[in-house]
């Protein structure tokens, strides 16, 4: 009995939340300027003063939580866009997850996501074994080449042909590098603590090599828990408040064992979520302001503290473009940072494309859940990177990478997708600084 | 909505563009406007011939229609009254002509009118007229509200750019109005009339519009009063010198300190009024106007005049204004966003005035506007929950407006009439003037099935 007015006031809580934000909208439409969603849908109810007013309406009990509603609500990338343009200063991205988490609340857990979210995301164990035996299957697989016959059963499993996949590791990142590595240029002089994201310890590795590479060169020590799990983007994103809470705790608990002068983060969302939606999770203290003031995205960490002179640098023969990640630009704001490090490198030939800060629609899951309108919405990304006459797109955000470069390959279009760590990287191993 | 005309619209314009669920008539029930009504269909558009037949359908079946561009309309122009079905026209935005050598372009009526901008910028031309929803709202909406923006005194406003257009009558008829030329007497001067008709008379579909060259050279400046009076004769004296600013934008104490509360912005709290003023053409003569700028405001005793040197240096001069709506808006819950006009000789009694009438009503209101064209922008603030509060407000708009006709001036500059100023449109025009309205109507529209009960009611109805 406890327990289902406990749910209950918890799903009025998320409501009230919600109305916090949307009666602020003055459904002006400024929102239909600039969401990628609705600029596919074309239709009101996708765009952040729809999905204001459905909350609206669900608070007022004039709509029930119907399955269109479910849909709209799920129609939304969390991009940010809207909330960055809005004239009344409305975050509808919050609106939404709020609702995600009510209609969550009201209705329970899927099966299939409690049981990714709530165990096996928990546990992690299974998440590392199952990437790495996926990731020999696809080194038997795919490892002769894009004209391996194995693509023609992708379309069985609904997957296009030319379907991108990336290669999971076999061996995660945080089983090749071990918890403390130490400072390679003497005096350690800051111990850092370094939050590898899950696509950076299961997939790009090489991005969590860089990282730990880049900082012990410069002379720090950085220091990789072995406990941390998920930080609960995608957790929070599909509705499973609760979840989200749990791994957020966890993980305020465990780095803070470390005694760290700061704490970096190579993946976006990752980013965001520790700077600033752990606030919305757990209660404002002395201790999470100082754990959130501490956290730094990797590029924004290098630009402010390491003084990389044109020496350490060797000479790369890469013309480079930069996708700003929604949860960098708009989500931490951070911009000029990787472009700056890119720019450093000699022989690097930068070019700005167009709408860079545009989402690419990948969007964590979403790209998942609703790939056909996630590569429509991609598709405008592809052709400014076209426009753009470059060899290498640069980001920082492990979804963006996958997406860009599967919908890249599904194009015949030859760019690589890399993180801007990695590049940076490339060049300080040339001139063998690190 | 009966299942055979649900149908028969499917049949018209096709599966996808066809809307009847409960959750997308609640997404079309609104527009910026105050007001929220359910339509029982929504219907997209992509041909004239599809408007045409939606007409007919509607006049054989009696249904209410109303047209809605993006639905950005301040006065509820979009809002489906009477229900029936609304008419969106976002889904027309093509190109059809872009005719650089007579300064002209056509394009269906759904298309964003800021995407007009960077096709005609090619050719050195632009489309002057640039409403506050310039990137959200379509040229069809613009015309059908006839709407204004910041440059109206030295460019005018929609109605001096629309050259030819195709219009569905409400019966269903398909006709072209005006024409591509510069002078053209064949016939009344009708497409004026649709220039402004909130969507009560035919649905536009595709227009002409003619275009200016770029200038080639911006001045801009800001300007600091410690008195209300000083600012007011600024503007007067500038235009007795012979200047026509392109831009002359005013913000009074109470934006001001908004602004400066929201983010700072450089501007002195204790300033009465601001102006932003530029000018714009020949390098040369743009120069010499924000010399004589210049002049008049020193005489005027502003404490402050900077004219920006870049790019940079204007972006900071404007970095207040454009964040002032922002800024307003985030001091209450809800605003209530007015465009009552007056001639520019009158700006200083109807700020006094508008002042008075929040101050006896006991409202928070801050001023901002487009001074040079008299087009003020009071925008009251409140919590539409306080019903004691929404009460006092609403007195106070009611007497915004007499005090606009009052001052000779009107209760719209460039929102429309539309739900929100219907029940005000009879003390500015008056009997006679309401009933030509009905005339014209009625001729067009016999069954009052193109967006009814706007603007007026029909004699029937009341």
């Amino acid at each position: 009995m406890n327990m289902k007015i406990s749910a209950t006031q918890e799903a009025e809580t998320h409501l009230l939340e919600a109305a916090k934000e949307f009666q602020k909208c003055m459904q002006c439409g400024k929102c239909r300027s600039v969401c990628p969603v609705f600029k596919e849908m074309g239709n009101e109810l996708y765009v952040a003063r729809g999905k204001n007013k459905l909350a609206e309406k669900l608070v007022s009990g004039e709509l029930e939580i119907t399955q269109r509603v479910e849909d709209a609500i799920n129609e939304c990338l969390n991009c940010k866009t809207c909330s960055a343009n809005c004239p009344a200063g409305v975050s509808p991205e919050h609106v939404v997850l709020r609702l995600r988490w009510y209609i969550t609340t009201k209705k329970g857990l899927h099966f299939f996501k409690a049981l990714i979210f709530r165990q096996l995301l928990w546990r992690k164990w299974p998440i590392t074994l199952g990437c790495a035996i996926v990731g020999i299957a696809q080194k038997l697989l795919f490892g002769i080449g894009p004209k391996n016959p194995v693509r023609h059963l992708f379309p069985l499993f609904g997957f296009s042909k030319r379907r991108n996949f990336p290669q999971l590791a076999i061996r995660s990142a945080q089983s090749q590098l071990p918890e403390i590595n130490r400072s390679k240029a003497g005096q350690a002089k800051m111990r850092i603590g370094y939050f590898t994201g899950c696509a950076g310890n299961l997939i790009y590795t090489n991005t969590a090599k860089s990282v730990v590479d880049i900082l012990t060169g410069f002379g720090y020590e950085v220091v990789i828990p072995k406990k941390q799990k998920c930080n609960g983007t995608p957790v929070l994103a599909n509705g499973d408040y609760e979840g989200a809470k749990r791994l957020m705790e966890h993980n305020f608990e465990l780095f803070r064992k470390y005694d760290l002068d700061a704490i970096v983060v190579s993946c976006s969302s990752c980013g965001m979520s520790l700077k600033k939606e752990i606030k919305v999770f757990i209660d404002d203290s002395p201790e999470l302001s100082e754990f959130t003031g501490k956290v730094y995205d990797i590029n924004e960490f290098i630009e402010q503290n390491i003084d990389i002179k044109p020496e350490h640098l060797g000479e790369l023969d890469y013309k480079v473009t930069y996708h700003d990640p929604c949860h960098m630009v708009r989500g931490q704001g951070v911009r000029d940072q990787p472009r700056d490090l890119l720019k450093m490198i000699p022989g690097v030939d930068f070019t700005e494309m167009k709408n860079a800060d545009t989402c690419c629609g990948s969007a964590g899951s979403y790209c998942i859940t609703h790939y056909d309108t996630s590569i429509k919405i991609n598709n405008h990304k592809i052709e400014d990177i076209q426009d753009a006459g470059v060899d290498m797109v640069a980001t920082g955000c492990p979804t963006c990478v996958m997406h860009i470069a599967d919908n890249l390959a599904q194009h015949e279009s030859k760019e690589d997708v890399r993180f801007v760590v990695e590049i940076l990287a490339d060049s300080l191993r040339a001139a063998k600084t690190i | 909505m009966e299942k055979s005309v649900v149908d028969e619209l499917v049949a018209i314009f096709g599966k996808e563009h066809v809307l009847t669920a409960n959750e997308d008539m609640i997404a079309y029930s609104y527009d910026a406007a105050h007001a929220e009504i359910k339509p029982e269909a929504v219907v997209f558009a992509t041909t004239t011939e599809q408007v045409s037949q939606l007409m007919k359908l509607a006049y054989r079946e009696n249904i209410p229609v109303t047209p809605r561009g993006q639905g950005s309309g301040l006065s509820g122009g979009s809002i489906p009254l009477q229900q029936g079905i609304v008419l969106a026209m976002d889904r027309m935005t093509r190109v059809i002509e872009f005719d650089p050598s007579n300064r002209l372009i056509t394009v269906e009526a759904g298309i964003t009118t800021s995407d007009i901008d960077p096709i005609v910028a090619e050719a050195n031309l632009f489309y002057p007229p640039d409403p506050g929803s310039v990137a959200f709202s379509t040229i069809g909406g613009n015309i059908a509200e006839n709407a204004g923006g910041l440059r109206g005194l030295k460019y005018g406003v929609t109605k001096d750019y629309v050259q030819m257009m195709k219009v569905v009558l409400p019966q269903g008829d398909i006709v072209t109005l005006g024409s591509k030329c510069v002078k053209h007497v064949a016939g009344f001067n009708t497409e004026a009339i649709f220039v402004g008709s909130e969507g009560l008379l035919g649905i536009m579909t595709e227009v002409t519009l003619s275009l200016l060259p770029i200038p080639q050279h911006r001045e801009s400046a800001l300007a600091i009063f410690d008195s209300l009076d000083n600012a007011a004769q600024t503007v007067s004296d500038i235009i007795a010198a012979g200047v026509t600013p392109s831009t002359m934008e005013f913000m009074d104490n109470e934006t001001i300190n908004a602004i400066q509360n929201f983010k700072d912005c450089g501007l002195p709290r204790d300033a009465q009024a601001v102006l932003l003023i530029e000018t714009d053409g020949e390098e040369n003569s743009a120069k010499a106007e924000m010399a004589k700028i210049d002049e008049v405001v020193r005489s005027n005793n502003a404490t402050e005049f900077s004219i920006a040197k870049t790019t940079e240096d204007r972006d900071k001069l404007f970095a207040g204004r454009r964040v002032a709506l922002n800024a307003l808006a985030s001091v209450k819950p809800n605003l209530i966003l007015e465009d009552a006009t007056v001639m520019r000789s009158k700006l200083p009694e109807m700020v006094r005035g508008i002042i008075d009438i929040a101050e006896r009503h006991q409202v928070k209101v801050g001023i901002f506007g487009h001074a040079g064209d008299g087009n003020l922008h009071p925008t009251f603030l409140l919590d539409m929950k306080d019903e004691d509060e929404k009460a006092r407000t609403d007195e106070a708009v009611k007497e915004l407006f007499q005090l606009a006709i009052d001052l000779d001036g009107t209760i719209s500059g460039e929102h429309g009439i539309g739900l929100e100023k219907k029940p005000f449109l009879m003390n500015q025009i008056g009997g006679a003037g309401i009933k030509l309205l009905q005339d014209i109507k009625m001729t067009l529209d016999p069954k009052n099935l193109l967006n009814p009960g706007k603007m007026f009611d029909m004699p029937q109805q009341v």
